[in-house]
């Protein structure tokens, strides 16, 4: 690699992290807007957070939406992905299409079309309406991980299973669902991010009730640029942190206790 | 002597292809057949209907006079290792032993102790608690086979296991598996397309060819004594002379080739005179000399190419543009020369025909 590239990486990552690196010291500020950089350091707008329930109310609205979006995501596009992946039929190409378009059409196209067809539904500004939108908007990505990892499975491991004496639920139980759980629990969590982290759809149908904690954000900033909201942000920083991070740790757990325990393994 | 396994009027038709026309078999208990064809001959298309994955389009297949054709797969109670050995890479060699047990209800300990001991059976003693991904080739052959034998199958079915694995190791998988077919007196079916395999192994080899069973018989008699030109072009090597026959009783032919040879026997008949056959001769049923040798059919050849392999030497040779294979012993190919005109001599006891 030239130097050239080098550097231009360099800013590329500059540039990614900035954002990071702005965020965090204005929820550790002092100032009571947001400000940058801060006048001074205290923890008080976290205090203020978790005591609030104008934040927690949105918060714990969000949480809830996001799993009732991914456990419906689920239901619907397993069994989908595995048609669309092992079977023949007639409409396949077409079916494909529209398991995709959510992805094609602007978030804001499907915000007004919710909030017409909800209101007139009546279940526009209710919790239902946001976790029907969020699971629509869920299913091609979910769709997309789901169907990569199927396609990948050698299905000669369903057909031993059978021959071995399992009937077809036994196998789905004991060889399919198990090698398949990986897949399963990425694109969970692909849906349960992408329903938590969605502000545009919110916005038009999530109303008072129902609302969700980037619709709060986005109020908020509107209207008094509060620094709970940097707080927000850092702390769902390091919750996808964590998330990123914990696979590695589980592994460098799981390859210690291997290694405690590979003498009476190895034993032949 | 009833049978075993039954297999009769098997035919698969996929869209507008047929795979099977009609495959008749009979296996008997405790037998090592094995199915030998190039690819799409309808060889692993029969094992997937016996295994019950393919349903056939007609014909009937019996166990011990039990009708096995409606039964789904696994309730057939037959075991087998996939090409690619398809172990469960979430369990470990123990329980994938164990998974045929499991699903049959027997009890955890009980379970795990039969699946240990047919462990120690393939010689995988200690490499219970490995994983798939934390064992070779060989030894992922053998845990696929453990997995197989655990349950006392009906039938074991090798569906070309040991295509993945490298040349040392399939030779001792070959003698391994056949010391474990005796050891368990399991019926076994064996899909190939590797002649030397099919040869070492079977009690039986049944011969496939675009959906037809070309040939069954024990391997010698099949290298011996092929019935069909597709036979015996397709196990070993042999050189096939066209010829039309002259004389009957004195079993004479006349062919552009080599002129008027004499067969030593014959797998068709109702011979005629003037009938087109091919007569099969073995590289290794012919000799080389620098004269014609009395007492054998001779030929002039000019030596093309020799392919020497130590033990012996494969000597590839034209004759009026038809190429001719003659294998000699390793030490007799010093004196011949890329080039050289030399005779060819063969005793006519070796000479076998084979319809046209």
């Amino acid at each position: 690699m030239n130097q050239t590239m080098k550097i231009i990486g360099l800013f590329v990552v500059l540039f990614i992290v900035a954002p990071l690196v702005i965020v965090v010291p204005m929820s550790l500020s002092t100032s009571p807007s947001l400000q940058f950089p801060p006048p001074g350091y205290w923890l008080g707008y976290y205090q203020q957070y978790f005591q609030d329930p104008s934040w927690l109310r949105p918060t714990w609205n969000s949480v809830v939406i996001a799993m009732a979006n991914t456990v419906l995501t689920l239901l619907l596009v397993v069994p989908a992905t595995f048609a669309l992946v092992r079977h023949k039929f007639w409409g396949k190409g077409m079916a494909n299409i529209m398991m995709m378009m959510p992805l094609a059409v602007p978030h804001i196209v499907m915000a007004i079309g919710y909030y017409n067809f909800f209101g007139q539904m009546g279940i526009v500004f209710t919790k239902t309406g946001v976790v029907l939108a969020h699971t629509c908007l869920s299913v091609p990505i979910t769709f997309l991980v789901l169907s990569a990892n199927l396609k990948g499975f050698d299905q000669t491991l369903e057909r031993a299973a059978r021959s071995l004496g399992a009937t077809p639920m036994q196998t789905f139980r004991h060889v399919t669902l198990p090698i398949l759980r990986p897949g399963l629990l990425v694109s969970a969590l692909f849906a349960f991010i992408q329903s938590f982290d969605e502000t545009v759809v919110a916005i038009f149908i999530s109303g008072r009730d129902a609302e969700t904690l980037p619709r709060k954000m986005f109020d908020s900033i509107r209207q008094e640029a509060d620094p709970v909201i940097a707080v927000i942000s850092s702390l769902l920083f390091l919750i996808v942190l964590a998330a990123l991070l914990a696979p590695f740790a589980t592994r460098g757990i799981k390859s210690l206790g291997r290694g405690v325990a590979s003498p009476t393994n190895t034993r032949s | 002597m009833t049978s075993y396994l039954n297999i009769a009027g098997l035919k698969k038709v996929f869209g507008t292809f047929t795979a099977l026309h009609d495959v008749n078999l009979d296996v008997q208990k405790g037998e090592f057949v094995t199915f030998l064809g190039p690819s799409g001959s309808g060889k692993t298309t029969t094992l997937m209907i016996i295994a019950g994955f393919e349903k056939a389009t007609r014909g009937r297949l019996t166990i011990e006079d039990q009708s096995i054709s409606d039964l789904a797969p696994q309730d057939r109670n037959i075991g087998i290792v996939f090409q690619n050995y398809a172990l469960f890479p979430h369990k470990t060699a123990l329980d994938n032993v164990y998974f045929p047990l499991q699903m049959r209800k027997v009890k955890r300990a009980e379970g795990h102790r039969k699946a240990q001991k047919m462990l120690e059976l393939v010689g995988l003693k200690g490499f219970e608690h490995r994983h798939p991904k934390e064992l070779s080739g060989g030894q992922q052959q053998r845990v696929a086979l453990a997995r197989a034998l655990v349950f006392e199958p009906d039938l074991l079915l090798l569906d070309e296991p040991l295509g993945a694995l490298d040349k040392n190791l399939r030779e001792s998988m070959q003698i391994e598996i056949k010391r474990i077919q005796r050891t368990l007196g399991v019926t076994t079916i064996f899909v190939t397309h590797d002649q030397t395999e099919a040869m070492s192994m079977s009690d039986r080899i049944v011969v496939f060819s675009e959906g037809k069973i070309e040939q069954a018989g024990a391997p010698l008699e099949i290298y011996h004594k092929p019935r069909t030109r597709f036979v015996a072009d397709f196990i070993g090597e042999s050189n096939l002379i066209s010829a039309r026959i002259t004389d009957v009783a004195t079993r004479n032919t006349d062919s552009a080739l080599m002129g008027p040879m004499t067969y030593g026997d014959s797998a068709v008949d109702g011979l005629q005179v003037g009938q087109d056959v091919t007569l099969v001769l073995r590289p290794e049923h012919m000799k080389l000399s620098r004269v014609p040798l009395a007492g054998c059919f001779n030929a002039t050849m000019k030596i093309e190419t020799i392919v020497n392999f130590g033990d012996s030497a494969l000597v590839i040779g034209h004759r009026d543009g038809t190429v001719l294979r003659v294998r000699v012993p390793g030490a007799d190919v010093i004196i011949l020369k890329e080039g050289d005109d030399c005779y060819v001599n063969w005793k006519e006891d070796h000479v076998h025909l084979v319809a046209e």
